[in-house]
């Protein structure tokens, strides 16, 4: 290389290293990464990009959301406990996702489930259970009925293998013995209505995001929520509790985490932002508008709830395991 | 009709100097994020979403409409002239859209895709209008063992790709299926063939394979032989010869029609129909063996496919509330975050931004036709500059494309590693299309029969017992019978010169 | 090293790997309560495909396969030269662009196979490599929102 030209990259690096030199201040300096592990457009998307929007002023930097899909999330999640443990890295779980992942030996995930930091969580999704309108079940008793003169023909679609709503499916035949349904793995909520629609699957489990508009169009029909209480957005179905099942709680949360090791300090500056920003009227506002129940869950309750989902998970992944068809 | 009376409504408001801009401007970004490989419209999209916060609902979808079917021609781009998809539905247009190009019609190529883009979307979106909500349920109709059945029908007519040898058509084919498999597997949910890379857990990245295949390829090739592959001729007349206008022609109504058929059945994705409409095309055609050289037909029939597909797959999406790619999810996204859910109820709560976004549909096509148009010439002479600096801008394009798709070096690896391995391949006369079908179907075929089982609870006469899922069954039965049968004389009258 | 040379080599690695996939799909069970396991279609893909491979094999052997059978694999001279710089060029990129950052790799990458490839006019290529670097990294950065590494230097 001729001098001069060795002379033009000296500069420039010079140039733009100096940068480097102003001195570092407090957390955050430069802009987060949010990692969401599903597709852009899905329910955590939505909801991960509202909060990011809002919560960026307080922050005074960006916040960069990027979607690392695919594998059912495990992309997603392996990618962000690799991540470096400075607070600038963090991303949306989904718990019981998260843990079915973990819990799973075949899909060798290689994060634990200590590996992550909770936060808080943002969105508590209740499960639901949708049949078409004109089915022939109108309450949940004529399903499980059913489910139990003739097990293992109802086809019960869930949103993907070891998802939340493939576990309440589980936990529905537990507390209902005799009762079987025929399992059928979609790949979410469009797909289970698609599926619904044309007559291909009898009854989808799924949450209340995503459906609330067209069950108030009739198209579809609510039977039961899986939640000890009735969703705001569906006050007229009745609750498992309500119906006798108590135990037949499912749900899907979406709540902040980072990968283990961010010190103390900053995870409690991220806590008070983001719990902040989703108290804000604008971020009520909106998720309300998208159908998603907000459930702000922090510290040592997250934590807790963390743990908790967990050791739930773990009973019915093993239970999904040995059945033989899953 | 009342559907007339909404659309002119809807006309006037999108007419609206604000709605236009916002159109002008979709289309703009639109194009540009297709001829960025990395970004793609899915990405694009998601990345403009935040911009739309700040624009009223009606500007903002129509905006990311325009985005989403103007990146459809952004694509094109860079086939027809650097051979690097800018995103997945652009690679077969590279195979007869580049070697044009290197003819010096790189110019004709580009002309015909943007007109024949125009008039497979307007084809669609009149048909949005008119026949919108019965036509959306015959897309009901295509359940997972119909969707299993025209996979294999796709599968099938890859006899229609193979070029002079059938044998190495069929093993690049099975090579893209057994690729497809690397990720988690439908079956158990668990990874297979990943050997503990993570990064594959969702399967080779398919813009990184093809970029390497196509792109690195080509500009190792160029590198090679400069003199050979740049353009020799001049930049002659940008208008085809009437021949080709009637051929193109042709190919253009049956693009369309392909397009739009397929753009019903929600969930096919953007990449089969391009490829079907070629395959098609080719098999129509009476002089076969100019595909792969520069055939024009074989620009004109996937980018109109392309097109009216884009344009089709918002029927069930606008009438079902079904999303049919994931472009369109994050459409949906945008829908959703702006507190309005796409369905039969969306028409009739809101037929006033139902009506005004279908008319700037037709709105952006033309739009999109006068933008690219006249661009033509501009674009066909990036490859006049001389090889260095267009090989050197072509490798640091892709290695931005393939890093930026999800900030990984990983897929850059990817890439290098399937550029290499189209190089030779190409070296080696192995075609590489039937390569990238067999990579797109493979997750859809296994996928499909597999919640076939799980909806017939293990009983395989589900495939037999529907009628459609029959009939898509023989007619694969019917290609590869004929396919066979062809071959049988060419073996008779060799076996009888030996 | 010739195009027979290079199928023969390329049917007998493809059917290699054919038996490995074959083998490895095994263990992930051919069969399913519900039907074929998860080793199921790779298997039998792989079975046909050793089959095709060996048939590619033979085919070039005889020198039945279409093609220019007495063409040259790989390039000789200049042209292989160009060829490793292209290839150098982008291997480097993949291996730089992190903890380098995107502006300096690039800058230097795009510098130095434009030397390799003997362009013309120092300045234009420094003004290009400027412009392939610093220009698309504010491009990126700023207008379009996609982050670019910055690199251990801080840029």
């Amino acid at each position: 290389m001729k001098s001069a030209s060795r002379l033009i990259v000296g500069m420039f690096a010079l140039i733009a290293a100096a940068p480097a030199f102003a001195g570092k201040h407090d957390f955050p300096n430069k802009p987060l990464r949010m990692m969401i592990a599903f597709a852009a457009g899905g329910s955590t998307d939505i909801g991960a990009r509202i909060v990011a929007s809002i919560a960026e002023k307080d922050f005074k930097q960006p916040i960069v959301v990027v979607n690392r899909g695919g594998a059912g999330g495990q992309v997603g999640w392996t990618e962000l406990s690799r991540q470096r443990a400075d607070g600038y890295s963090i991303g949306f779980i989904n718990l019981p996702a998260t843990n079915t992942v973990v819990l799973d030996p075949e899909r060798k995930a290689i994060f634990k489930i200590e590996d992550f930091v909770p936060i808080i969580n943002q969105v508590l999704d209740p499960g639901v259970v949708y049949v078409r309108a004109d089915s022939p079940y109108k309450t949940m008793k004529d399903l499980i009925e059913a489910a139990r003169k003739s097990p293992n023909t109802i086809r019960t679609a869930t949103t993907g293998i070891l998802s939340d709503d493939h576990l309440a499916i589980l936990m529905v035949e537990e507390s209902a013995p005799g009762s079987a349904f025929r399992i059928v793995h979609l790949a979410g909520g469009a797909d289970q209505q698609r599926e619904l629609l044309a007559g291909n699957i009898d009854v989808a489990f799924d949450n209340v995001g995503g459906w609330t508009p067209r069950v108030r169009a009739k198209e579809f029909r609510a039977l039961a929520v899986l939640d000890p209480q009735r969703s705001k957005f569906l006050p007229d179905v009745p609750t498992m509790r309500e119906l006798g099942y108590p135990k037949v709680v499912s749900n899907s949360t979406r709540g902040i985490a980072g990968p283990k090791g961010i010190p103390a300090p900053v995870v409690k500056h991220l806590e008070t932002v983001f719990k902040k920003a989703m108290e804000s009227p604008e971020h009520l506002e909106k998720l309300e508008a998208a159908g998603l129940t907000v459930r702000i869950m922090v510290g040592e309750e997250y934590a807790k709830y963390y743990r908790e989902t967990h050791e739930k998970a773990r009973h019915y992944t093993e239970w999904a395991k040995k059945r033989p068809h899953r | 009709m009342e559907a007339f009376q909404h659309l002119l409504t809807g006309f006037g408001h999108a007419l609206s100097l604000e709605y236009l801009a916002y159109a002008f401007v979709g289309c703009t970004l639109g194009t540009l994020v297709g001829v960025l490989p990395g970004l793609g419209p899915a990405a694009g999209t998601a990345i403009l979403i935040p911009l739309t916060f700040k624009l009223d609902p009606t500007g903002a979808i129509i905006m990311l409409a325009a985005i989403y079917y103007g990146a459809m021609y952004g694509g094109t781009i860079t086939s027809v002239l650097i051979n690097v998809p800018g995103e997945a539905a652009s690679v077969i247009t590279c195979i007869d859209g580049h070697a044009m190009a290197k003819q010096g019609r790189g110019g004709t190529a580009l002309g015909i895709a943007a007109i024949g883009s125009f008039i497979g979307g307007i084809v669609a979106t009149i048909a949005l209008v008119v026949v919108a909500p019965p036509l959306a349920r015959l897309g009901l109709l295509f359940g997972p063992p119909e969707f299993f059945a025209l996979m294999v029908l796709g599968l099938s007519l890859v006899t229609g790709l193979a070029g002079r040898s059938l044998l190495a058509a069929l093993l690049m084919t099975i090579i893209g299926l057994v690729l497809a498999m690397i990720g988690i597997d439908p079956v158990r949910g668990a990874p297979r063939f990943t050997f503990g890379v993570p990064e594959l857990y969702d399967g080779v990245g398919f813009i990184p394979v093809v970029m390497g295949l196509f792109g690195i390829s080509e500009i190792l090739l160029m590198a090679e032989s400069p003199a050979r592959e740049v353009i020799k001729t001049k930049l002659t007349g940008l208008l085809p010869s009437r021949e080709e206008w009637r051929s193109s022609l042709r190919a253009i109504w049956r693009g369309t029609g392909i397009g739009f058929a397929l753009g019903l059945i929600p969930g096919i994705g953007s990449i089969i129909p391009t490829f079907m409409a070629y395959i098609a095309e080719k098999r129509l055609s009476k002089t076969p063996e100019r595909f792969g050289q520069g055939a024009i037909e074989g620009v004109a029939a996937p980018e109109t496919a392309n097109n009216a597909y884009a344009n089709a797959a918002l029927i069930p999406f606008f009438t079902l509330g079904i999303p049919s790619s994931p472009t369109i999810a994050v459409l949906m996204g945008a829908f959703i975050i702006n507190g309005l859910t796409p369905g039969p109820f969306l028409f009739q709560e809101r037929p006033d931004l139902v009506w005004t976004v279908i008319a700037s549909l037709f709105i952006g096509n033309v739009i999109l036709l006068i933008l690219n148009l006249p661009l033509v010439g501009l674009w066909a002479r990036l490859l006049h500059i001389p090889y260095q600096y267009l090989c050197t801008g072509v490798l640091l394009f892709c290695v931005l494309g393939a890093y930026s798709l999800q900030q990984s070096v990983f897929d850059v690896w990817l890439m290098i590693v399937f550029g290499v391995i189209g190089y030779f391949f190409r070296k080696l006369d192995l075609p590489l299309a039937p390569l990238v079908l067999g990579l797109i179907l493979g997750p859809f075929i296994e996928k499909s029969m597999r919640t076939s089982l799980e909806m017939s609870g293990g009983d395989f006469s589900i495939f037999a017992t529907r009628p459609l899922c029959v009939t898509l069954l023989v007619a694969a039965v019917v290609v590869l019978a004929a396919a066979a049968l062809r071959l049988v004389p060419a073996r008779v009258r060799e076996a009888e010169s030996v | 090293m010739n195009v027979r040379h290079g199928l023969i080599t390329a049917g007998a690695g493809l059917a290699g790997l054919s038996v490995m996939v074959m083998a490895v799909s095994v263990g992930y069970g051919m069969k399913d309560a519900l039907g074929p396991g998860a080793g199921f279609f790779s298997f039998w893909l792989s079975l046909i495909g050793g089959l095709l491979s060996v048939g590619l094999l033979a085919s070039a052997w005889r020198g039945t396969a279409p093609g220019e059978l007495g063409a040259s694999l790989f390039p000789k001279g200049d042209a292989a030269r160009r060829c490793v710089a292209m290839l150098a060029a982008v291997v480097l990129a993949a291996l730089l662009i992190e903890p380098l950052g995107y502006r300096l790799t690039a800058a230097a990458l795009v510098a130095g196979l434009l030397y390799a490839l003997e362009a013309r006019g120092h300045v234009a290529i420094w003004l290009f490599a400027a412009a392939a670097s610093f220009g698309v990294y504010h491009v990126f950065m700023n207008w379009l929102l996609v982050p670019l590494p910055g690199g251990a230097l801080g840029f």
